[in-house]
């Protein structure tokens, strides 16, 4: 009897057990944080690139946005990358020039120099490449002061003397910089028709464009390299100088990340145009016999044009446009004797 | 030694903007400038969160590294100052700064931006403490009177913390155990979905 009793006991205690399992109601599932706002700071920190754009009473430029991820990326990459490679680059460029003519010398003109000249360049042309030239060093010499200025003119000259000469270069770089545009432009105004690619600029680049070896090479008024050489200067300068004025007048409301980029197309821009155009003042000054005179007088000697620029020179003999070493003379306002005229032809 | 630094509480801020205020009566600061704003993200919606942000004077500071003439300098105490008799107004600390901290008065032809200006933690600048010329290029100097800045002084909550961070980090611990998992915060007590429901 007592068993019997027991057991249903236990029958009536499991059923018990039993009901108050049905009633009671399923676990609530899990609770994801307890950390308020954690997914709001996740975004905020911006990790995966998104910028939070919040408001502020406080109204300027970029006043709402609370963190810019990408000031310091730019800041870390100007620090790394131009600053710590351009006096290196530049210096390579030089270095290399330097061995070229070490070894290959000046390119001469085989037969000499006659006396005969011809006009290449107009007065107009001359002093635009003039002041296109000297305009562009300028503001590479003044750019160069205030990208490794830090590193490098400082420990010469202290902080408050180095702090001058940046401000005097900051102020005339952005005075200079539209005046290199309008030059810009007016060179691509004078120069764009004479520099299109032709037939017989291939054939130029294919052949080395007659720096290796001693072979002759066909060439227009210009020839494949100098084509390339204007059309550089005019697609990364326009680059430039359009980053240039995107930097210069940040009144438009341009936020950082519009400067930043800029900042960084106008550096390696400047960086390129500056590393060539060492090339460009070797090969007008001691690369090649009678190259110079074309920027000094605006006239070349007629056998220089045969030897570079033979195309052109049938157009010359055609139009009858080769003067005399007199003529010349004349033109320059003194005599034959007192003349700036080179004439080694051995053949007179 | 201390290391100085600002911490905002975004749970307490009301986005009062009384610290602005302070910051710009305190410092006499020209007009356009501002070297302290309030942030509000999501105005308006669940989860707006207001955060007061001036200068938060890095270890490792961007705007420092990128300087093209080096006019900044950290104090002993972790207070990122810089010499405005060096700078040139290049704007670069601005465009490196992630909080948006440094400032310009003017906004002239050719980006003639002036002089910097910035949060100085209410500690001046390279001039002589406390001296007419460092007010003037630099606002009051707090910290060599053993005060600290007034922002978060003036903070009418208490949201914005100024001080040595292990004081900091100790203050806003405190408040985190204290508040534990707020009852009243949607996503800790109710299942939005089943609240429409």
């Amino acid at each position: 009897m007592r068993i019997q009793t027991l057991l249903l006991l236990l029958c009536l205690a499991l059923l018990q057990f039993q009901a108050y399992a049905a009633d009671r109601p399923p676990p609530a599932p899990g609770m994801v944080s307890t950390v308020p706002g954690a997914d709001l700071w996740r975004e905020v920190r911006q990790r995966d690139g998104m910028i939070i754009d919040g408001i502020s009473q406080v109204k300027g430029v970029d006043t709402g946005v609370l963190i810019n991820a990408q000031g310091d990326k730019w800041a870390r990459f100007r620090i790394n990358n131009p600053v710590k490679h351009a006096p290196t680059v530049i210096i390579a460029v030089v270095l290399v020039l330097l061995l070229f003519y070490v070894i290959r010398g000046k390119v001469g003109i085989e037969g000499g120099l006659s006396g005969r000249m011809v006009l290449r360049f107009t007065d107009f042309e001359r002093i635009l490449h003039w002041t296109l030239a000297i305009v562009f060093l300028f503001l590479a010499i003044t750019g160069l002061v205030l990208l490794v200025g830090r590193p490098l003119l400082i420990p010469l000259f202290g902080k408050s003397a180095f702090s001058m000469l940046a401000s005097a270069s900051k102020e005339s770089h952005n005075l200079f910089g539209p005046i290199f545009l309008v030059s810009l432009l007016m060179m691509l105004y004078s120069f764009a028709r004479r520099n299109i690619y032709e037939k017989g600029d291939l054939t130029w680049l294919l052949k080395g464009g007659g720096f290796i070896g001693k072979g002759h090479v066909s060439g227009g008024f210009f020839n494949m390299g100098e084509k390339s050489w204007y059309w550089l200067v005019i697609l990364v300068g326009l680059v430039i100088s359009i980053s240039g004025l995107i930097l210069v007048s940040p009144n438009f409301g341009q936020g950082r990340v519009i400067m930043g980029i800029s900042h960084v197309v106008h550096v390696l821009g400047a960086i390129i145009l500056m590393a060539v155009s060492i090339g460009h003042m070797y090969m007008g000054s001691i690369g090649t016999e009678g190259s110079s005179e074309a920027m000094k007088s605006g006239y070349v000697d007629i056998n220089w044009v045969e030897a570079h620029h033979d195309r052109w020179a049938k157009e010359c003999h055609q139009k009858d446009q080769v003067i005399s070493a007199e003529e010349f003379a004349r033109l320059q306002g003194t005599s034959l004797d007192r003349a700036n005229v080179e004439a080694t032809e051995q053949a007179k | 030694m201390a290391r100085m630094k600002f911490y905002c509480d975004a749970e307490r801020c009301i986005e009062c903007n009384a610290c602005v205020t302070a910051c710009k009566n305190e410092n006499d600061i020209p007009w356009g400038v501002n070297r302290r704003r309030v942030v509000t993200i999501k105005d308006g919606e669940q989860g707006e969160r207001s955060l007061s942000v001036a200068c938060m004077h890095c270890s490792d500071a961007p705007c420092a590294a990128v300087c093209p003439v080096d006019c900044f300098y950290t104090t002993g105490d972790g207070i990122v100052l810089h010499d405005k008799d060096i700078c040139i107004g290049c704007g670069y600390c601005f465009y490196a700064c992630p909080f948006g901290a440094p400032q310009f008065p003017e906004e002239a032809a050719f980006a003639s931006r002036g002089k910097m200006d910035k949060c100085t933690f209410c500690a001046g600048g390279p001039e002589v403490d406390n001296s007419s010329d460092e007010f003037k290029k630099y606002g009051r100097n707090r910290i060599a009177e053993g005060k600290l800045p007034l922002c978060a002084e003036m903070c009418s909550t208490k949201a914005l913390l100024a001080g040595d961070s292990d004081v900091l980090s100790d203050i806003y611990r405190k408040r985190v155990i204290n508040r534990g998992a707020s009852a009243f915060d949607w996503g800790v007590s109710f299942d939005k979905a089943k609240l429409s429901g």
